[in-house]
């Protein structure tokens, strides 16, 4: 998982790429370099953020450049495992995002023949490989064409050489869009460093290598010249801003209600093919909240109904063996997650259908997918889900909505009102209770769950407290034994058929000693004499209380970790999307 | 030039509509107050613009984040006072700059006059004026300034926008901007007073309804929605996206309608109404100079005449709410008024209820044939 930005115009490479890698930074942050071409190939690499030490970055002169910030897969992030990587001239400079699964056998061929390594990356083969073939054959786009072929595993490539005034790309299932200036021309991870400088975008192909300089852009397939289309991007900068919030993971909060009433407005039945509107059997494919969002629509549509739902991570779903039936549907927010991709196409492979649920337009999934429904959220950079979760949430209840013969779309319309009023709570008393402990749990029983098992894993993401969701019934085969007064349990106790059994499941826990947090429905009489502390949500149906329950425990989430000081936009060791298995 | 603009409190006078939003966010004619003074700013050249926030500030900062100009945004972590909060703005402020209040209206022709001047404060007379602060002027400048006195000796006040030299700061002691243009007066500074050409405040919550008339006062039209053939619309009249009108409604301008909203058939839409987006107005029900704001419901039958609609209200079928004379205690002050009613946010409203002169909290559930008469129901009550 990396991002990585290129560019050839008429302005100087540096200061624009610098300010691009900063746009990408929620890929990934450990390592950065950028390298131009002026007179001479100059290259400069640093451990650490950008935002730190840019100075020496920002002196490299030439207006061709590529750049790279790093999320470590193969060596640990340091300044020799930094990208760009350097040929044994210096003159050829490559990035790379993605995995060179055989490159440890091309390392053993190249050193055999001579070539001097000085990193531990995959990515430093490629560069020795067009270094070899740039000396024969004396053209880099050739040099590229030829090595490409030799390489086994997924890569966005962009190469630079002294003495060239072009830029070559190729891409294979990494993520890589062009974009086309006046004059001049980029090529990143994604739109958001581009924006800024032009609309106009073109989206590769697996397979497509990519010759770029200032003023064309010729693609070509398979050794054929290709054309692809051309696409406007309606996205203002002013999306991608942090405006005057703290963080973006409060400003994506925040723009959760819009996010949820877009989303709804934008999926309807009459632009679904019948394949999704009449499933006999469904499989959800997911990782991390995704996973949970699928969770929630299993329980919502077999209840409404009674079409089985299957939900599977992504990552684990290659190991269960056919037969694979009916409708599959991945859920990726970048639309990138490779597990979510790979399973897909097993599922084609199976001849099922998909249906990809995304929030990028152009992602890989999308192209993947027989078809696919995006939701409305608006980019997130805040590596914790938040505003894409709901407006997953969105396209999965108006399908529960559609398939079920459109019963709740009034409800669905007005949702977005509970959200709005769940921001005005106030969690003073829930935030003192989670800042000082080492252990959280979450209990739920049906959807809340889900909504348990989600509030947990955002919990733990960016306060690094350790938290874990239970379905409340299991809590008692075997963690029963882990509850102390230092553990805090939060339990979500929403009137209901769940209410009774959910009440009893809280008495046992305070029973432990363990003090409760809940998380139940205004008006309620009984629970807030049981529980210690006790946050009121609108008394609505339990879909909207599934979505008001889960800003409730965001928000929490949200001001323990910002009490505890956390870096709560990019929390340690993760990275937005997971672009390798 | 910059430009502060306060929007850190709360507005405690205009109560209930503020438990979501600071004063300077109630949409007055579908926009929010702050937003006709950051676009008086933009008209005269002025876009180095910063926000003090405070009260509800995620509310707020929302909002500016979909301007298309960047607005630096700074906190006011306790809401102190005036003073206070342009305090917090010192490091942004490099010269000379305009401080204005974010909820008062204010023309753009007004900030003209005054953003050349070094020293100035923008001053209009006032039928109340001791809801403000009454000064006394000599050969055009300021003698002095009494903040909301009990009998005011003259009906010029100051509307709070002042154009200021970086050195104001440093006369900064107390809470309050007027202690500190008190203090120069007393050092012997010249404050400029001049004449605004229109500015608007609303004091108490039912002052929105005039705020919104003069407001619509300059609509443009529009048609987006979608209008049946029987409808009749006269004079300016701005309907929104995704709205549709249904037959034999009749609207007469100035009306603005937001989007997505369904209105009619068989309804009446009178002068100086704003209806905000994704409301609908069931049949045969007529209202008239009134504010309405999002996702709200009126039933069928009704009459809603001189009222303040927050967001979320469900009224059901067969509502009244029209003007009375009445006494109110707001903020311990009793204060005579004319108005229908004042609905907070998520109001449920049973249906036969009449509303006269009466200020209804936020989330409050009227029980069927309620009738309340100069009225002032708090928060979260239940009225049987």
């Amino acid at each position: 998982m990396c991002g990585i930005v290129g560019y050839i115009g008429r302005r100087e490479a540096a200061p624009l790429i610098v300010e691009g890698l900063k746009k990408l930074e929620y890929r990934g942050y450990d390592s950065f370099g950028v390298a131009t071409v002026g007179k001479t190939l100059e290259l400069d690499k640093h451990r650490g953020r950008i935002s730190g030490n840019t100075k020496s970055a920002l002196r490299l002169k030439g207006k061709i450049g590529i750049g790279h910030t790093r999320w470590a897969t193969h060596g640990i992030p340091n300044d020799a495992n930094a990208h760009p990587h350097l040929d044994c001239s210096g003159t050829i400079a490559v990035v790379h995002n993605g995995i060179i699964e055989n490159y440890s056998e091309l390392k053993r061929q190249l050193t055999a023949r001579g070539h001097t390594f000085r990193s531990e990356t995959d990515t430093e083969v490629v560069v020795h490989l067009i270094e070899e073939e740039y000396g024969t054959k004396k053209d880099l786009l050739a040099a590229v064409q030829t090595v490409v072929p030799k390489l086994v595993g997924s890569y966005a490539l962009l190469v630079i050489a002294a003495k060239e005034e072009r830029m070559i790309v190729a891409r294979n299932a990494s993520p890589l869009v062009i974009g086309i200036g006046d004059g001049e021309n980029f090529a990143a991870s994604d739109m958001t460093p581009i924006l800024e400088y032009t609309e106009r975008a073109m989206f590769l192909e697996d397979g497509d290598i990519a010759t770029i300089n200032a003023s064309e852009v010729k693609i070509f397939n398979k050794g054929k010249q290709v054309s692809r289309p051309l696409e406007l991007i309606d996205w203002s900068l002013e999306d991608v801003k942090k405006g005057g919030f703290t963080h973006y993971m409060l400003k994506e909060i925040y723009e959760q209600p819009q996010a949820f009433y877009n989303t709804i407005r934008s999926v309807n039945s009459d632009t679904l093919p019948g394949f999704v509107l009449n499933p006999t059997s469904i499989t959800v494919v997911a990782c991390g909240s995704s996973f949970h969002a699928g969770l929630i629509f299993k329980y919502l549509l077999e209840e409404s109904c009674r079409i089985p739902v299957r939900l599977e991570f992504a990552s684990e779903f290659k190991y269960y063996p056919p037969p694979i039936e009916g409708l599959v549907i991945g859920i990726t927010q970048s639309g990138e997650t490779a597990d979510t991709l790979t399973a897909l196409k097993q599922a084609k492979a199976h001849n099922c259908r998909t249906l990809a649920i995304t929030n990028i337009l152009g992602s890989s999934v999308s192209r993947l997918a027989d078809t696919t429904i995006f939701m409305r959220a608006g980019p997130e950079i805040s590596v914790a889900a938040t505003k894409s979760f709901i407006a997953q949430l969105a396209v999965l209840m108006q399908l529960v909505n559609n398939i079920s013969g459109r019963m709740c779309s009034d409800m669905l319309l007005h949702a977005h009102q509970a959200i709005e009023e769940i921001l005005l709570i106030d969690l003073t008393d829930a935030v003192a209770a989670c800042t000082g402990v080492k252990d959280i749990f979450y209990i739920g029983r049906g959807p809340f769950y889900a909504v348990a098992l989600e509030g947990a894993l955002k919990m733990k993401e960016i306060s690094y407290i350790h938290a874990e969701g239970y379905a409340a019934g299991e809590l008692k085969h075997g963690p029963f034994a882990l509850l102390s007064p230092e553990t805090p349990v939060i339990a979500l106790c929403t009137p209901g058929e769940t209410y009774g059994v959910m009440i009893s499941n809280i008495k046992e826990v305070k029973a432990r000693g363990a003090p409760v947090i809940a998380v139940g429905s205004e008006g309620d009489s009984e629970l807030p004499d049981i529980v210690d502390i006790f946050i009121p949500i609108p008394h609505t149906s339990p879909s909207v209380q599934v979505l008001t329950s889960l800003v409730v425990l965001q928000l929490l989430a949200y001001y323990t970790a910002v009490a505890l000081g956390r870096d709560v936009d990019k929390p340690r060791n993760l990275a937005k999307s997971v672009t390798v298995e | 030039m910059q430009a502060v603009i306060l929007a850190a409190g709360e507005g405690k006078r205009v109560r209930p509509l503020t438990r979501g939003r600071p004063k300077a966010m109630i949409p007055v004619a579908n926009r929010p107050i702050i937003e006709y003074v950051i676009e008086a700013l933009l008209k005269n050249g002025i876009r180095d613009i910063v926000v003090v926030v405070g009260y509800r500030k995620e509310q707020v900062t929302r909002f500016l984040n979909q301007l298309d100009i960047p607005i630096e945004v700074v906190v006011q972590t306790k809401q102190l006072g005036t003073a206070h909060a342009l305090l917090c703005a010192e490091s942004k402020i490099f010269g000379d700059f305009l401080l204005l209040p974010g909820d008062n209206y204010i023309d753009p022709q007004s900030i003209a006059y005054i953003k050349d001047i070094p020293n100035a404060m923008l001053v209009k007379e006032h039928p109340n004026p001791s809801n403000f602060g009454v000064v006394m002027l000599e050969d055009g400048c300021v003698t002095q300034i009494i903040e909301k006195p009990e009998h005011a000796p003259s009906f010029m006040v100051s509307t709070g926008i002042y154009s200021l030299k970086k050195e104001f700061f440093s006369k900064i002691h107390g809470n309050d901007i007027t202690d500190a243009i008190s203090l120069m007066i007393d050092e012997g500074e010249q404050i400029q007073a001049i004449p605004a050409d229109d500015w608007q405040d609303a004091i108490f919550a039912w002052d929105l309804i005039k705020m919104n008339r003069r407001l619509l006062s300059t609509l443009l039209p529009a048609r987006e929605g979608t209008a049946s053939r029987q409808t009749i619309i006269q004079g300016a009249v701005r309907i929104g996206k995704g709205t549709s009108i249904g037959p034999n409604t009749i609207i007469t301008g100035p009306v603005i309608i937001g989007n997505d909203c369904t209105i009619g058939p068989n309804c009446c839409i009178m002068p100086n109404t704003s209806i905000g987006s994704r409301v609908t107005v069931e049949p045969f029900t007529s209202i008239g100079n009134t504010l309405i704001m999002d996702d709200s419901m009126i039933g069928s039958h009704s009459l809603i005449k001189d009222t303040v609609l927050g967001e979320r209200c469900t009224l059901a079928d067969h509502t009244s709410a029209s003007p009375v004379s009445g006494l109110l205690e707001i903020e311990g002050c009793v204060t005579r008024s004319e108005f229908g009613a004042v609905f907070g946010d998520n109001v449920k409203g049973g249906s036969f209820s009449l509303y006269h002169n009466s200020i209804i909290g936020n989330n409050v559930t009227i029980e069927e044939q309620g009738c309340l008469k100069s009225r002032n129901i708090p928060d979260g009550s239940t009225v049987m």
